[in-house]
């Protein structure tokens, strides 16, 4: 299906699209939130809600402003920040490293879902050490940059020219994976 | 303006990740639009950050998709989508129709098949089920004859014994000496202890339709008549009645049916008992 396709679709409130929408996306997206947000039932309760934002929003979406993939993914990280940021969660998912994740990732019950995640080492190890910080700050607790350059004490350009550089290394293994 | 340091500055990605400011944010878009090798890099951009998504994410669980379509139930309106306008010059717009359409084609594709063959076969399985049961009734007819075949086998087992062990006596009435039919010619077979007699007609003269041979079994209280001769089946043996005793056996013409008496002007054959 076109982007055009489901965006007409979801806007028609069309029950087919949106259940070819959760398939095609929901993992991504999912994703998005359980990396900022490491509690399983929580992440899901950010996820469900998101979601139904997103359907709700569809009409608010301006195609112009941007892809329909960029639009949710940020509608589910800024969920999940927002959760992470309320009184329900502590801050100490900030601590957590990136090993940490994927540790955890790996440690839990090998299932199908898993197998497929173990894609995420494989793209780490790609990135150099600065590179890896930035990821895991931004990509993975859910820090915006400034934050980053405040907390760590890092130029606003560097960590710019960073996130750019972390993420061309993952297209390149993104592509190859 | 230098569009290749502006792509490498990040400010895409940030764009991507959200993290920008309204004014620059308004910013790049003005820029993609202008330049489309900033809308090519938007584009992979994104494609990387959701293939990355896709490949290091876990499903969220069925229960969430449950409670979600729950959530959205009451929204849904069913009605067909509209076709969607393209704001995008590059948008490739297809004939949307509906999605399942091809799935719904094929599935009352595979339903009208299927209806065909289930009448096809039910019609057939009537065919069988007829046939069957025809089947069956026949081959309650024959194991109804083999029973009776059976019997008839055992009984002449039994008898061919009894010619084996000697136990029949066997009397030869013969036409000679007499004026009827010179040649005529009947055998007798008798089980005097079971009182079984057969005959079996060796040469005996076609009669008219109004006479009949009758046998008889002359013992010590004359002749009594043990049954009517059918000339017709030869060297085939015949059962009579039962004899217990008899000194010679006869046959005679007599008037259709047989008579109380025989007619001794019309003796055929006579065969003494040895």
């Amino acid at each position: 299906m076109e982007e055009v396709q489901i965006i007409a679709g979801l806007r028609a409130k069309d029950r087919k699209t949106t259940e070819y929408l959760y398939d095609k996306y929901s993992r991504a997206l999912y994703a998005v939130i359980s990396r900022i947000v490491f509690d399983k039932d929580i992440a899901e309760e950010v996820f469900h809600d998101a979601f139904v934002k997103i359907t709700k929003k569809i009409d608010r979406y301006e195609e112009s402003k941007g892809r329909l993939y960029t639009w949710m993914a940020n509608i589910c990280r800024n969920s999940a920040i927002d959760k992470l940021r309320s009184k329900e969660i502590s801050q100490s998912g900030k601590t957590n490293t990136i090993d940490d994740f994927v540790y955890g990732m790996e440690s839990q019950s090998g299932t199908q879902e898993h197998i497929d995640g173990i894609g995420v080492k494989e793209l780490m190890i790609a990135l150099n050490e600065d590179q890896k910080f930035i990821v895991e700050y931004i990509y993975f607790k859910g820090y915006t940059h400034s934050e980053v350059s405040e907390e760590f004490d890092i130029p606003l350009g560097t960590v710019k020219s960073r996130v750019r550089a972390a993420i061309q290394v993952l297209k390149k293994n993104v592509a190859r994976i | 303006m230098d569009i290749q340091s502006y792509i490498s500055s990040g400010k895409l990605e940030l764009f991507l990740l959200g993290e920008l400011t309204e004014r620059e944010r308004e910013e790049v878009l003005d820029f993609a639009k202008r330049y489309p090798e900033i809308q090519q890099e938007l584009d992979d951009l994104q494609e990387t950050m959701f293939a990355f998504d896709n490949l290091t994410g876990l499903a969220p669980s069925q229960e969430v998709k449950k409670r979600i379509f729950s959530t959205l139930e009451s929204s849904f309106i069913l009605k067909e989508v509209p076709k969607p306008t393209a704001d995008r010059a590059d948008a490739k717009v297809i004939s949307m129709s509906n999605p399942w359409k091809p799935f719904a084609i094929a599935a009352s594709i595979a339903a009208i098949v299927a209806s065909g063959a289930a009448l096809y076969y039910a019609g057939k399985f009537q065919e069988k089920d007829q046939q069957f049961t025809a089947l069956l009734q026949d081959q309650t007819v024959m194991a109804g004859n083999l029973n009776q075949v059976n019997q008839e086998l055992k009984k002449v087992d039994g008898q061919f014994d009894k010619f084996v062990a000697g136990i029949y006596k066997r009397v030869e009435m013969k036409g000679e000496g007499f004026e009827m039919q010179k040649d005529a010619r009947v055998d007798l077979i008798w089980d005097q202890k079971a009182q079984e007699v057969f005959i079996a007609v060796n040469n005996l003269n076609d009669l008219s339709d109004d006479l009949d041979y009758q046998l008889w079994a002359i013992g010590d209280d004359g002749p009594v008549g043990i049954g009517l001769v059918n000339e017709g089946i030869k060297m085939t043996r015949q059962q009579m009645e039962a004899v217990a005793q008899a000194g010679a056996f006869a046959i005679t013409i007599e008037p259709k049916g047989g008579s109380k008496a025989p007619t001794l002007e019309k003796l055929v054959v006579l065969g003494e008992v040895a």
